[in-house]
């Protein structure tokens, strides 16, 4: 299997057909990690959907490794409806079906991997607790077991970190930094903090709609340009990243 | 005699009704589930009453005589038809579109609730008819109903024991099923048809109220009582059985209108549970062994 396993080329990203940002380009390789950073509204869903082909862009080609990828995503956990009266193991393993064919059971395999995702992400203890009685760091965790369960290519985080506090943050992104290598998994991140993105990520995406503005690269590189400055517009920040 | 007395030795009057009621309200419940998670209570609404709109269209056609279409026009078929169809396109996908789904349901509702009356006007005997269709008139069932009823029930458990783990996950984090490249059409048309299908024959058997109330209540009252899915399902199903049994008990002792008395025990189970929770005896939801917190 190659290494290159997303490839965005002269991709224009929209919705709706009305036009977002572009013409964009841009290739996850096995074993990178990527940030995606940009203020509010700056585009960062529209791109993370396009990568992952849930959005078809409005012009260009993305491509992913011919074998085929597999994605772990972990949504923002305010997303999910709290009706739903789902235990931490049942959340879990519905990360498992991208393994199971529709109409299918759980085998018993299926079943020790996703015991063994629960100890991963040391919530085992839980597993028979309503999703919804969770903390958010806790729910962030199931959602990181379960994006881990079904062995992806591509590990996905929208915003991982955004309702929990700063304990339940640094956990979060130790685990997620513990499982990358294991794999040998690409993690797709977005976020708006900066501090996580120069703490943990090897690559950054920098965007903004409003501006037209899209870099992407190491993250030596992007942060040696001013264009942090030029998005947040706070030097400070710059020179705090900098210095991590 | 008493009450229990009569309505025993009176059992040759209520047993099939009572049988097609409790299959009703087996399946219902069921389904009923997947309703309220999906917070689609009013497609439902809108379905039976799309259902009850087949049924009296079937009424009026008869009594204008299109012989061509009398196969057709049959109240089962026309109103299988008009609910699959307009099930159909509850599920079509409007993402972008400028009317919510929640405008097109109701405009479904408003229009065949309209439909029903102004058709009712017009058939022969319509008033008796109208009633029976809307709020149940369920003491005689035909006696096709005895064999379609449970053979439909039967046919929507086998699916959606075979489909369960993909229905609940379409339906809890769509995201998630679209990455894994699951036919999210393909099983909410399959949802929604088994659940248009189950409202055309239950509302045709039982009328178009108490079909509603045990797609609704029973559901509502086993979420509120439990935390576990699979016991929220059987929970379900046993409120929306007994919620069918006592309607025809009460209906037959107290000589009150059947589909109204099924409506009410079901109704009464919803507040029953909500007193159970909400009393303190209640903290600890079934299936669970710990305090419930809400974040």
């Amino acid at each position: 299997m190659s290494s290159r396993l997303i490839e965005l080329r002269d991709v224009t990203l929209g919705y709706d057909k009305r036009w977002l940002l572009g013409p964009v380009n841009l290739a996850v390789e096995r074993g990178q990690f990527w940030v995606i950073l940009g203020p509010n509204g700056s585009g960062k869903t529209t791109l993370l959907k396009t990568m992952l082909n849930l959005l078809p862009p409005l012009a260009g080609r993305v491509t992913s490794d011919k074998n085929g990828v597999t994605f772990g995503y972990v949504p923002q956990s305010k997303g999910f409806d709290h009706i739903f009266p789902v235990s931490v193991y049942e959340i879990t393993s519905m990360g498992r079906y991208c393994r199971v064919p529709m109409g299918k059971r759980l085998s018993k395999e299926d079943k020790k991997i996703i015991e063994s995702s629960l100890e991963r992400v040391d919530i085992i203890h839980l597993k028979n607790r309503a999703f919804r009685s969770l903390s958010g760091g806790e729910k962030q965790r199931a959602l990181l077991a379960r994006a881990i369960v079904g062995e992806p290519d591509v590990l996905v985080l929208d915003e991982p970190t955004a309702f929990v506090d700063i304990k339940g943050e640094g956990r979060m992104m130790e685990l997620v930094k513990n499982i990358q290598p294991d794999n040998n998994l690409a993690v797709l991140m977005v976020s708006h903090f900066l501090d996580v993105a120069s703490g943990f990520a090897d690559h950054i995406v920098l965007m903004d709609k409003e501006n037209n503005f899209f870099q992407a690269g190491e993250k030596s590189k992007v942060l040696e340009s001013n264009s942090l400055d030029k998005l947040f517009g706070v030097e400070q920040v710059m020179d705090r990243a900098r210095n991590e | 005699m008493t009450p229990l007395g009569e309505f025993i030795n009176g059992y040759f009057l209520w047993r099939d009704p009572m049988i097609v009621g409790a299959v009703t309200g087996a399946i219902c419940g069921f389904l009923g589930v997947y309703v309220a998670l999906a917070r689609m209570i009013f497609v439902s609404a809108a379905l039976t009453q799309i259902s009850s709109f087949g049924v009296a269209l079937s009424f009026y056609l008869q009594r204008v005589e299109l012989v061509l279409f009398s196969s057709l026009v049959g109240p089962f078929a026309l109103s299988l038809i008009l609910t699959v169809i307009a099930a159909g396109f509850f599920a079509l996908k409007r993402e972008f579109s400028r009317i919510s789904n929640e405008g097109v349901i109701a405009f479904g509702f408003l229009t065949a609730s309209g439909a029903v009356i102004v058709l009712g006007d017009r058939i022969a005997r319509g008033a008796h008819e109208v009633a029976s269709i809307l709020f149940g008139s369920a003491v005689v069932v035909a006696p096709m109903d005895i064999y379609i009823v449970p053979g439909v029930a039967a046919i929507a458990f086998i699916i959606h024991l075979v489909c369960f783990k993909d229905f609940i996950f379409v339906s809890f984090d769509v995201e998630s099923a679209r990455l894994f490249r699951y036919p999210i059409r393909l099983l909410n048309a399959l949802l929604l048809s088994s659940i248009a299908v189950v409202v055309a024959v239950a509302t045709r058997a039982l009328g178009a109220l108490p079909v509603f109330a045990l797609l609704t209540l029973p559901a509502l009252t086993s979420l509120y009582l439990s935390e576990r899915l699979k016991l929220v399902f059987l929970l379900s199903v046993i409120i929306g059985v007994l919620s069918a049994i006592l309607g025809y008990f009460f209906s037959f002792i107290l000589s009150i209108p059947t589909g109204a008395s099924i409506t009410l025990c079901a109704s009464l189970f919803f507040v029953v549970g909500l007193v159970w929770r909400e009393a303190g005896m209640g903290s600890k939801p079934l299936g669970t062994d710990y305090l419930f917190k809400w974040n």
